[in-house]
C-alpha cells in the first residue's frame, strides 16, 4: 500500500528526515513510535506534502507521490489528521464533514456523516454545533470523522490519544480497531505505549529522522532492548 | 421632513455602492490575505468597460441589466488574469511584496485605461428610464436610486446564501482559517482562490458599471474607490461581509447628512469616523483579531546590519553624490536633490515599517505637515531658513506624537489604514482651509535664505542634512533602543515579560518617524519653492511605500537603495516615455516575482550566499 525508500525532509536548512525506509501492507494498523521530536510529524507532514521531501520515493497506491500538491496527494486516497486537529472553528460539525467530502473509492460505500455518527456517538448530538465551541476529545472524533469522508485508502493519524482522558482514548482504539474492520489502513504516530498496543499489529520507531526498528507489535514488546534504547525516557 | 428622506434616500444608494466594491475587498482578504491595492483599480476598470458594452447595447433597462452582467464578468476574468499569473506566485511572499506588487498593478491599469479610453471623462447617455423620478413625500427621488438602493441588499443575502449555504462557500471559509488543512482535505485551494478573486473582481465591475448613470468612468476613480473601500472594510471588520455592508451604511449615511450640515468637514468626516471605530474597536464593528492564516510562510523582517562592502558602497555614492555639482548640470541638480529628501523621507518610513513593524499608507501627514510647518514658519512667521527647517520635523513629531497614542494601539492594516486616515484629514485641512493654506494653490515663494538659493548650496545642504538624518535613524535604530523596538514588535507579551513597554516603543519611533519625514518635507518646500496639498496626498504616501519596498524592510541599505532607484526610474522614465506608469508597474511586478525579498533584501542573500559557498 504504502512503499517510503530514503526520504529526506528540510524545515528551512534543518535536516530533519534524514533517510527515511519503510513499507506499509494493505490492512495493517502500523504505529510510529518515538521520542519528541524524533520525527514523527514531519514523516506525517511528508506523507501528505506539507513538508515536501527533498529527495527519496514514497509510492502510494502505484505511484510515486513525493513532490506532489498536497491536495492531489489526499485526492489520490492519503487521508491525514494532524496532531494539532485543525478543526474549522468557525464551522458546524456538518459543515467540517463537508469539507473533508470526495467521492467514493475502490467501490467501497462511501463514508456518509450517518455512518461516522454510528462510530463517533458524540457526535451525532452536537451536528449544528460549530467547532470552536467542542472539546478536546470531541474535536479529535470530528478531525477523524472530517478525513474519513473524503474515504482515504489508507488513514494517517498523527498521536490521536494525546491529551484525552482515558475513557475518551478507549473509544478512540474501539474505533480505530472498528476501522480496521472496514478494511481502511491505518498509519498512526504514538507516545502513548498501552494505546499503540491496543491498536497496532505493526510498529516502526524512528529516531533523530531515521528509523531504526521495524517489525510487528509484539516483536517490539518482546524485544526489551529495542524498547529501552529507543523509546525510554 | 421630505428632504432628510431624500437625503436618506441617497445616503442609501450610495451606500449599496461602496458596498459591492468593499465586499469583494473584504473576501479576497479573508481568503487569500492579500491587501488587494488593485481592487479600486478594478472598479475603474468596470466603468470603463461598462462604458464601452453599455454605449453598444440598446438603451432600455433589461440590456442594461445584460450588460451590467457581462462588465462583471469581463472584469472576474481581468481578476483572474491577475491571480493566476501574478498573486498566485506571491501568496507565500512577505505581506508588504504582495501589496507592493498590487501596486503595480495599479500603475499599470491606469496607463491601460488612459491607452485605450483616453484622457477625458467618459459618460453615459442617459435614456428616459434612466431620469425617471418617482414623487415620495412630495419629493422627487430618482428611479435609479431606489434601484441601487435595492441592490445592497440583494447582493449582501446572494453572498449570504452562497457562503452559508453551498459547499462552495463552506470550502472558501474553511480556506479562509486554514488553507493548508483543507488542502490536506483534498481540495486545490489554487482554484479556489482564483474563484475567490474572480467573484470579487466581478463585484468591483458590477460596481463600477452601475456608478455610471449617476457618475463617470474617469482616471482618478480608481484610487479615491479604493480609499473608500479600504475605509469601510476596515471600518466594518477586515473580511465580514455584514460588518461591511454595516460600515457601508454607516459611512455612506453620515456623508449624505454631514455634506447638508457641515458641507466643509464631510471629507474628513469618514476619517473622522474610521479613526473613532478604530480607537473604540481595535478590530472594526463586526471583525475578530486576526489569527494568521495557517499555512502561509510569512517569514519576520530582520533588520541585518550592512555587511562591510555594502559600506565602502555607500561611502563611494556619498561621495559622488557630494562632488555632482561640480559637473551636473541645474536639471540633474534638481533631480539630486529630490534624490536626497527621497532617501530620507524612505528611511523614516522604513524605521516605522521595518523595526516598528507599522506599515503606514499615509506617510506623507508628516511630509506634508513639514513642508506646510516650514512655509508657514517663513510666511507666516516671518522666521528664517534654519528656523523653518527646525520647525518642519518639530510640529511633524508634535502631531506624531498627539496622534500616535491612537495609532500605536493597532497592527497591521488597521493600524495603517489609521495613519491613512489622518493623512486625508491633514490632506481636507490644507485643502478645505483656504484662508490660511491657500487651498488647492498652495503657498507660494518658499524660497531659501539668501545664502543657500545656489541650487548648488541648496543641494549641499540638503545632502548633508539627509544624510545626517538617515545615518541619525541608522544610529537610533542599532542602539539597545532599536532592538527593544524589534522586540516588541516581534512579541508585544515577550518583550513586556522583559520589561519593555511596546506601547511606549512604538511611539517613540513613530513621531521619530515623524520627525524625519516632516525634516523631508520642510527641504521640499524650499527646493521647490512652494507647497501643496499634493505633498499630503495618498500619491505621495504610495511612494513612500513603494520606495520601501522596492528596497527592501530587511535591512537600512535597502530604504536607501529604493527611494535612489525609484526617483532615478522615474525622472528617467518621465523622460522616455509617457507610459511611464506602465513601465514602472511592470518594472515592480518583475521585481517582486525575481526578487521575493526585496532588493537590497536579495542582494544581501545572494552575497551571504555567495560566501558560504
Ligand atoms: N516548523 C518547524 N520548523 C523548524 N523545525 C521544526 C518545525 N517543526 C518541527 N521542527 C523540528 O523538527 C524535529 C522533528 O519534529 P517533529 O514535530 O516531527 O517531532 P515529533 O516526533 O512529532 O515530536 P512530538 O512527539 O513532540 O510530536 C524537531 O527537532 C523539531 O524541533
Ligand atoms: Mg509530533
Amino acid at each position: 500500500m504504502l512503499n517510503v525508500a530514503d526520504v529526506h525532509s528540510y524545515y528551512g536548512r534543518a535536516h530533519i528526515l534524514q533517510g527515511v525506509s519503510f513499507a506499509l501492507p494493505a490492512g495493517a494498523v502500523m504505529v510510529l513510535l518515538g521520542r519528541n521530536g524524533a520525527g514523527k510529524s514531519t514523516t506525517m507532514k511528508t506523507l501528505i506534502g506539507i513538508v515536501r521531501p527533498a529527495q527519496g520515493r514514497i509510492e502510494f497506491a502505484g505511484a510515486d507521490i513525493a513532490g506532489w500538491d498536497t491536495h492531489r496527494i489526499a485526492r489520490a486516497g492519503l487521508g491525514y489528521v494532524p496532531e494539532e486537529r485543525r478543526i474549522f472553528t468557525d464551522l458546524t460539525v456538518m459543515e467540517n464533514l463537508e469539507v473533508g467530502r470526495q467521492p467514493a473509492r475502490d467501490n467501497r460505500p462511501p463514508w456518509t456523516p450517518d455512518r461516522l455518527f454510528a462510530l463517533f456517538p458524540n457526535l451525532g448530538r452536537m451536528r449544528n454545533r460549530t467547532g470552536g465551541r467542542m472539546s478536546g476529545g470531541e474535536q479529535q472524533m470530528l478531525a477523524i470523522a472530517r478525513t474519513l469522508m473524503g474515504n482515504p485508502r489508507l488513514l494517517l493519524l498523527d498521536e490521536p490519544s494525546e491529551g484525552l482522558a482515558p475513557v475518551i482514548v478507549e473509544e478512540m482504539a474501539n474505533a480505530i480497531l472498528a476501522l480496521k474492520q472496514e478494511g481502511v489502513t491505518v498509519f498512526l504516530a504514538e507516545q502513548n505505549p498501552h494505546f499503540a498496543a491496543r491498536v497496532a499489529d505493526r510498529a516502526t520507531v524512528i529516531e533523530q529522522g531515521r528509523i531504526v526498528w521495524t517489525g510487528t507489535m509484539a516483536a517490539l514488546q518482546a524485544d526489551e532492548a529495542a524498547r529501552s534504547a529507543y523509546l525510554a525516557v | 421632513m421630505g428632504f432628510i428622506l431624500v437625503q436618506f434616500l441617497t445616503g442609501l444608494a450610495s451606500a449599496s455602492s461602496l458596498f459591492l466594491v468593499a465586499a469583494g475587498l473584504t473576501v479576497i482578504f479573508g481568503v487569500t490575505r492579500v491587501v488587494n491595492f488593485a481592487h479600486g483599480s478594478l472598479y475603474m476598470l468596470g466603468a470603463y468597460l461598462g462604458w464601452t458594452i453599455l454605449s453598444a447595447l440598446p438603451r432600455d433597462p433589461a440590456w442594461f441589466a445584460l450588460g451590467v452582467v457581462l462588465t462583471g464578468a469581463g472584469v472576474a476574468a481581468i481578476g483572474m488574469t491577475i491571480e493566476t499569473t501574478l498573486l498566485r506566485r506571491i501568496y507565500k511572499a512577505p505581506e508588504l511584496l504582495q501589496l507592493l506588487a498590487t501596486f503595480g498593478v495599479v500603475l499599470i491599469v491606469q496607463d491601460v485605461v488612459l491607452k485605450v479610453w483616453g484622457p477625458d471623462d467618459l459618460t453615459l447617455p442617459r435614456p428616459r428610464w434612466m431620469r425617471a423620478f418617482v414623487t415620495i413625500a412630495d419629493q422627487r427621488v430618482p428611479v435609479y436610486d431606489l434601484l441601487t438602493i435595492a441592490i445592497g441588499p440583494l447582493m449582501l443575502l446572494g453572498l449570504w446564501l452562497l457562503f452559508t449555504r453551498t459547499r462552495w462557500g463552506t470550502l472558501v471559509r474553511a480556506a479562509t482559517q486554514d488553507r493548508e488543512m483543507v488542502a490536506a482535505l483534498g481540495v486545490d485551494q489554487r482554484r479556489l482562490f482564483t474563484a475567490v478573486f474572480a467573484l470579487g473582481a466581478g463585484l468591483a465591475g458590477i460596481g463600477g458599471a452601475l456608478a455610471l448613470p449617476d457618475g463617470s468612468a474617469n482616471g482618478q476613480m480608481d484610487l479615491t474607490v479604493i480609499t473608500d473601500a479600504f475605509v469601510v472594510v476596515v471600518v466594518g471588520g477586515l473580511g465580514s461581509l455584514p460588518g461591511a455592508f454595516l460600515a457601508s451604511l454607516t459611512i455612506a449615511l453620515l456623508q449624505a447628512f454631514g455634506i447638508v450640515l457641515f458641507p466643509k468637514i464631510t471629507l474628513v468626516l469618514v476619517f473622522i469616523v474610521m479613526a473613532v471605530v478604530l480607537v473604540l474597536r481595535p478590530n472594526g464593528l463586526l471583525g475578530r483579531p486576526l489569527a494568521a492564516a495557517r499555512g502561509d510562510a510569512n517569514t519576520p523582517a530582520l533588520v541585518r546590519a550592512a555587511v562591510p562592502a555594502l559600506r565602502w558602497l555607500g561611502a563611494a555614492v556619498l561621495l559622488l553624490a557630494a562632488l555632482a555639482p561640480l559637473f551636473a548640470g541645474p536639471f540633474a541638480l534638481s533631480v539630486l536633490t529630490e534624490m536626497a529628501i527621497a532617501m530620507l523621507f524612505a528611511a523614516s518610513l522604513h524605521a516605522m515599517m521595518g523595526p516598528g513593524g507599522m506599515v503606514s499608507f499615509g506617510h506623507a501627514a508628516w511630509f506634508g505637515l513639514g513642508a506646510y510647518g516650514a512655509a508657514f514658519a517663513v510666511k507666516g512667521l516671518a522666521l528664517s531658513m534654519p528656523a523653518a527647517l527646525i520647525i518642519a520635523p518639530a510640529g511633524a513629531a508634535l502631531a506624531a506624537l498627539l496622534f500616535g497614542g491612537f495609532v500605536v494601539r493597532l497592527s497591521g492594516v488597521y493600524l495603517a489604514m489609521l495613519t491613512l486616515a489622518f493623512a486625508q484629514i491633514v490632506w481636507a485641512i490644507m485643502f478645505q482651509a483656504v484662508s490660511v493654506t491657500g487651498g488647492d494653490n498652495g503657498i507660494l515663494g518658499v524660497w531659501p535664505a539668501a545664502w543657500a538659493t545656489d541650487p548648488r548650496t541648496y543641494y549641499w545642504l540638503t545632502l548633508a542634512i539627509c544624510t545626517a538624518g538617515v545615518l541619525l535613524l541608522r544610529r537610533i535604530l542599532y542602539a539597545p533602543f532599536g532592538y527593544a523596538l524589534r522586540a516588541a514588535r516581534d512579541s508585544e507579551t515577550r518583550a513586556a515579560a522583559i520589561g519593555l513597554n511596546a506601547a511606549w516603543l512604538r511611539l517613540a519611533a513613530l513621531v521619530m518617524a515623524g520627525a524625519a519625514a516632516g525634516l523631508a518635507g520642510g527641504l521640499t518646500a524650499f527646493a521647490k519653492g512652494s507647497v501643496f496639498p499634493g505633498y499630503v496626498s495618498i500619491g505621495r504616501s504610495v511612494d513612500a511605500l513603494l520606495m520601501v519596498l522596492l528596497g527592501g524592510v530587511q535591512s537600512m541599505a535597502g530604504p536607501v537603495a529604493g527611494a535612489l532607484v525609484y526617483t532615478g526610474l522615474f525622472d528617467i522614465l518621465l523622460m522616455v516615455t509617457d507610459l511611464w506608469r506602465l513601465v514602472l508597474g511592470l518594472s515592480i511586478v518583475a521585481l517582486v516575482l525575481i526578487f521575493p525579498q526585496g532588493i537590497a533584501g536579495t542582494v544581501h542573500r545572494l552575497w551571504l550566499r555567495g560566501r558560504e559557498a
